[in-house]
C-alpha cells in the first residue's frame, strides 16, 4: 500500500464514435493539496472527471482511491464512499432550504420515522460553523446568491465526509471578493487533509492556490508538475503544445464594405448590455469575447430579435431597420446558431431534413401555398454535402447524431436561410477537436464567399484564430475592440475585466 | 429496416412509419380475432357501417387533439366542448310545433345549427388557444378551467333540459348513405383528408411539430410560435364543433350527458395511433387508425356483451400502457 496518495488514476481510455476522448490518461493526487487539473476545452478534462464518477464507463485502466481498487456506478455511489463533485452548473432543488438540500436522500428521522427537522436544523448549523460560512439553514436556496449556494454545495461534500472534493470551474461566475472567500474554505479543507481537484482556466488564481498542477491536452496527459515550477507561459504552451497552430484554417480574405452598423445599443433589461456600437464588414468574421456575465449573448440575441431594445440604431447597407421578431432578422438576412444546441438549436425527434429546412420552408412554397417536399429533400441533402455532415440519413433522428454533425445540420439551417450575417454563439461548444475544425474551415470558407459572421466564443484560442476584429465586452459595456495582429489573451483579457 | 422510407417526406422518418404500420396491423389483427370470436357474424355490412358511424364523431375529436398533442399540448376540455356545441346546434334546429324547445316558434335557416355549433367550437378553441400561448397558462390547467366553462355554460344554457325533437333536415345531415358507405365516414375522409393537407404539406403544420419538437428552437427558426399555438387550438376547437353538430345530427338530441368522457377517447385513440405525448411527432393515418383501433375494442366488448363498466377499465388501462410505451420510444436522449 503506498499512503503518499488519496487517489491514483492509472491509464484510463476512453474512445467515443470518431474520437479518442481519453488515451490512457493517469493522475494521482495527494491528500490536503489542492490539484489543478487544466486544458483546453476539449481536452479531456470533463471526460476524466465523468470516468471517476461512474458517468461514464472508461475502455480500460483502474482507479485506486486510498490504495484500494474501486469502480464508482454513479456520483451518489462516489459520494457514498467520500469523493464528491462541485458542477459548474449547480444542482441543487431551488424551492427547498438549505438544510432540506443538505441531508437531502439521508434526512435524519425521529424515534417514529418521520423527519427530525431540528436535528439537520442543527446538524446544518454546526456544519457551517466548523466552515465558517454565514448562511441560514433555514433560508431558501434560490434566495441566496451563487456564491452561496456553491458554499452550500461544498458543505454538503463536507457532511459526506468527503476526503477528496472535485470542482469544476468554481469561480467562473463569482465576484472578486466571493472568490476570495472560496478561496478561505478551499484552504481550511486543506488544512483538514481534503484533496481538492481544481478544475478551472483562470491564470491567475490557479498559481494563487494550486500545490499541484496537471496538464491535458487532446485527451492525453502531458504531466503533473508541482506548481511552484511552473510559470504562466510554460503552462500555456504545455496546454497548447505543437499543434496549435495548425488548429485554424488559413484566411487570407480582407474585409470589405461595411454590411452591419450598430449605433448605441441598449437592452430592455436592467444590468444588461448598454450603448453598444459596431461595424460589421463584408467578408468579416468578428469575434466577441468576455467573460461570463459580459452579456455577450444577451447582445447578439437582440440583433437577432429575441431580445427586447429599448435604444439605439441598427443599419444594413446603410439603411435603418427594425428587428422585432426572428422573422424580421431572417428576412433581413441575418442568421443566427444559438450558444445551447439543445435548448433551441435542435428538434431532437424530427429528421434531419427537418431540422435544415425549417428556418427557409418559405422558399418552398409552391402556388397552392403547399410544401415542396421533393425540393427541400433535395436542398437539403445538397447543403448537407457540402458541410460533409455525417448521418446514416437524411431521415435519421438529428438527435442520433454526434455533437459536431448536429452543429453541422443547423449550420446548414441557417445556410439555406441564403443570410448576409451569420451569427454564431459558441460555434464549438461541445464539439470534439476534429469538428471543431471543420467548423473554422466552413467559416473561413463563408467570409470567403462573403458573408460576414460574428462569433461569440469564450475560447480565447478560438478568437484570436479565427478573428479579423475582436469586440470584448464588459459587464454589459464595450471595451474595446482588437485588430487581429494586436490579440493576444492578455490584450483581451485585459479589456474583459475592465470593470469601472 | 432500409435506408429509403416508403413514401417519405418531411415529417414521415423510419420509425414513425414503422408504427404506422404496427397500428394497422394491431387493427387488423383485431378484426380478424373478432370475425373468428363471432364466427363472422360482427364483420356484416351493418354492423361495420355502425362501427362506422359510431367512431366518426370521436374521429373530429381525435384530429383535433392530435394537432394540439404533436404541437406538445393537451385538452381534456374536449367532452364538454363537444357537449356545448351539440346543445347550442341543436337549440337552432328544434321542429316548429314543439312546446319545449329553447326557442319556441322561432325558425332558423339549415344552416344556423352547423354555423352556431363550430362557432361556439371555435370560441373554446381560441380561448384555450390564448390562454396556453399567451396567458402561459400549462395546458392542462387551462383546459381544465374551460372544461369547467364549458359544462356551466351548457347547463345554463340549456337549463339543464334535454334539447330534443330536432328537425328532420337536420338528422339527416348525419343519418345518410352514399352508396354502401355513411355520410359520417365520409365527413371524417374529408376532413382527415384536409387535416392532412395541413400538417403534412403546409408551413403551418410543419411548425406545429416544430413547437413541439423543440419550441426554443422553432422561436429562434422565426416560426411566431404563440401566434401558431393558438391556431392549433383553434382548429381543434372548430373540428370540436363539427364534432357537436354530428354528434346532435345523429343522435337527435343534446343532453349534458352528450359527448361525456370524449376527451378520455380521443386522446386514447391518438396515443395508440401513435401521436406521442413528448411533442413533435404523429401522423394523421396514424390517428385515425387509433380511432379505428379503440373503436373494434368497444365494439367487440359490446357485441360480446361485456359490461360498459369494464369497458372504462379496458379504455384507461390502454391508455397508460399505450403512453407507457410511447414513453420509451420516443425518450428524448440527455
Amino acid at each position: 500500500m503506498n499512503n503518499e496518495y488519496i487517489l491514483e488514476i492509472d491509464g484510463i481510455s476512453k474512445q467515443f464514435p470518431g474520437v479518442r476522448a481519453l488515451d490512457d490518461v493517469s493522475l494521482k493526487i495527494r491528500p490536503g493539496k489542492v490539484h489543478t487539473l487544466m486544458g483546453e476545452n476539449g481536452a479531456g478534462k470533463s471526460t476524466l472527471m465523468k470516468c471517476l464518477f461512474g458517468m461514464y464507463h472508461p475502455d480500460g485502466g483502474h482507479v485506486f482511491f486510498e490504495g484500494r481498487e474501486v469502480k464508482f456506478h454513479s456520483a451518489k455511489n462516489a459520494l457514498d464512499s467520500g469523493i464528491s463533485m462541485i458542477h459548474q452548473e449547480l444542482s441543487n432543488v431551488p424551492k427547498r432550504t438549505v438544510s432540506e438540500n443538505i441531508w437531502l436522500g439521508r434526512e435524519p428521522l425521529n424515534r417514529i420515522g418521520l423527519l427530525d427537522h431540528k436535528k439537520m436544523h442543527t446538524d446544518t448549523l454546526a456544519l457551517m460553523k466548523q466552515l465558517e460560512i454565514d448562511i441560514d439553514p433555514g433560508c431558501q436556496m434560490d434566495s441566496l446568491s451563487i456564491s452561496k449556494q456553491q458554499s452550500c454545495e461544498i458543505a454538503k461534500a463536507v457532511s459526506y465526509g468527503a476526503r477528496i472534493v472535485v470542482m469544476d470551474e468554481p469561480t467562473s461566475s463569482l465576484t472578486e471578493t466571493e472568490t476570495n472567500h472560496l478561496f478561505r474554505i478551499i484552504n481550511d479543507l486543506r488544512s483538514r487533509g481534503v484533496a481538492i481537484i481544481y478544475i478551472s482556466h483562470k491564470m491567475s488564481e490557479i498559481f494563487q492556490i494550486s500545490d499541484e498542477i496537471s496538464v491535458m491536452r487532446d485527451g492525453r496527459m502531458v504531466g503533473s508538475f508541482a506548481a511552484s515550477e511552473l510559470t504562466e507561459d510554460k503552462l500555456i504552451s504545455l496546454m497548447v503544445g505543437r499543434v496549435s497552430r495548425q488548429r485554424f484554417p488559413p484566411s487570407e480574405t480582407v474585409p470589405g464594405k461595411i454590411r452591419l452598423r450598430v449605433k448605441g445599443l441598449t437592452a430592455k433589461a436592467l444590468n444588461s448590455f448598454k450603448d453598444v456600437s459596431f461595424d460589421l464588414r463584408e467578408s468579416e468574421i468578428l469575434g466577441i469575447g468576455g467573460l461570463v456575465g459580459a452579456q455577450r449573448t444577451e447582445l447578439v440575441e437582440a440583433i437577432f430579435g429575441l431580445r427586447g431594445l429599448s435604444a439605439g440604431v441598427i443599419e444594413l447597407n446603410g439603411k435603418e431597420i427594425k428587428i422585432r421578431s426572428t422573422k424580421d432578422a431572417i428576412r433581413n438576412g441575418i442568421a443566427m446558431i444559438t450558444e445551447d444546441r439543445r435548448g433551441s438549436g435542435i428538434f431532437p425527434l424530427l429528421s434531419v431534413t427537418t431540422n435544415t429546412a425549417i428556418a427557409a420552408l418559405d422558399q418552398f412554397i409552391n402556388k397552392f401555398h403547399f410544401l415542396d417536399h421533393g425540393a427541400i429533400r433535395k436542398k437539403a441533402r445538397e447543403l448537407n454535402d457540402f458541410l460533409r455532415t455525417k448521418t446514416p440519413s437524411m431521415t435519421t433522428q438529428i438527435q442520433n447524431l454526434s455533437g459536431g454533425n448536429q452543429q453541422k445540420v443547423i449550420v446548414s439551417r441557417w445556410l439555406m436561410t441564403l443570410p448576409d450575417i451569420l451569427i454564431m454563439d459558441e460555434p464549438t461548444r461541445g464539439i470534439d477537436v476534429g469538428a471543431k475544425y471543420e467548423i473554422y474551415t466552413i467559416m473561413t470558407e463563408l467570409a470567403r464567399q462573403g458573408k460576414s459572421i460574428i462569433m461569440v466564443s469564450s475560447e480565447m484560442p478560438e478568437l484570436i484564430g479565427m478573428s479579423h476584429r475582436i469586440m470584448v465586452l464588459c459587464a454589459g459595456r464595450h471595451t474595446g475592440t482588437i485588430e487581429k495582429e494586436d490579440a493576444t489573451q492578455e490584450s483581451i483579457m485585459r479589456l474583459a475585466a475592465n470593470f469601472s | 429496416m432500409g435506408e429509403r422510407s416508403i413514401g417519405s417526406g418531411l415529417l414521415s422518418f423510419r420509425k414513425d412509419i414503422f408504427s404506422k404500420y404496427t397500428n394497422l396491423f394491431t387493427f387488423i389483427l383485431l378484426v380478424f380475432i373478432l370475425a373468428v370470436f363471432t364466427k363472422g357474424r360482427s364483420m356484416q355490412g351493418d354492423s361495420v357501417r355502425n362501427l362506422m358511424i359510431a367512431e366518426s364523431v370521436r374521429a373530429f375529436a381525435a384530429l383535433g387533439v392530435g394537432m394540439i398533442i404533436i404541437s406538445r399540448g393537451i385538452d381534456l376540455s374536449i367532452g364538454y366542448v363537444v357537449c356545448l356545441t351539440a346543445s347550442v346546434a341543436a337549440s337552432f334546429t328544434q321542429t316548429a310545433g314543439y312546446s319545449g324547445a329553447l326557442f319556441p316558434g322561432v325558425q332558423f335557416p339549415f344552416w344556423a345549427p352547423i354555423a352556431a355549433g363550430i362557432a361556439v367550437g371555435g370560441l373554446f378553441g381560441l380561448i384555450n388557444g390564448l390562454l396556453v400561448a399567451y396567458a402561459k397558462l400549462p395546458p392542462f390547467i387551462a383546459t381544465l378551467g374551460t372544461l369547467s366553462l364549458a359544462r356551466g355554460a351548457q347547463l345554463i344554457y340549456t337549463r339543464a333540459a334535454v334539447i330534443g325533437s330536432l328537425k328532420q333536415e337536420f338528422k339527416e345531415i348525419s343519418q345518410g348513405n352514399i352508396g354502401p358507405v355513411p355520410n359520417l365516414a365520409i365527413y371524417v375522409a374529408v376532413a382527415a383528408f384536409l387535416v392532412w393537407i395541413l400538417l403534412r404539406h403546409t408551413r403551418l403544420g410543419t411548425n406545429f411539430y416544430a413547437i413541439g419538437g423543440n419550441s426554443q428552437a422553432a422561436r429562434v427558426s422565426g416560426v411566431n410560435v404563440e401566434a401558431d399555438l393558438v391556431k392549433v387550438y383553434l382548429f381543434a376547437g372548430l373540428l370540436y364543433g363539427i364534432a357537436g353538430v354530428l354528434q346532435a345530427s345523429r343522435l337527435g338530441l343534446a343532453n349534458a350527458l352528450t359527448a361525456n368522457g370524449m376527451e378520455l377517447d380521443a386522446i386514447a385513440a391518438v396515443t395508440v395511433g401513435g401521436v406521442s405525448q413528448s411533442g413533435g411527432v404523429g401522423t394523421v393515418s396514424g390517428m385515425i387508425i387509433g380511432v379505428l383501433i379503440m373503436g373494434i375494442i368497444n365494439y367487440g366488448m359490446t357485441y360480446m356483451n361485456i359490461d360498459s363498466y369494464y369497458q372504462l377499465l379496458m379504455k384507461g388501462t390502454i391508455i397508460i400502457v399505450a403512453v407507457f410505451f410511447d414513453m420509451r420510444k420516443h425518450a428524448r436522449k440527455l
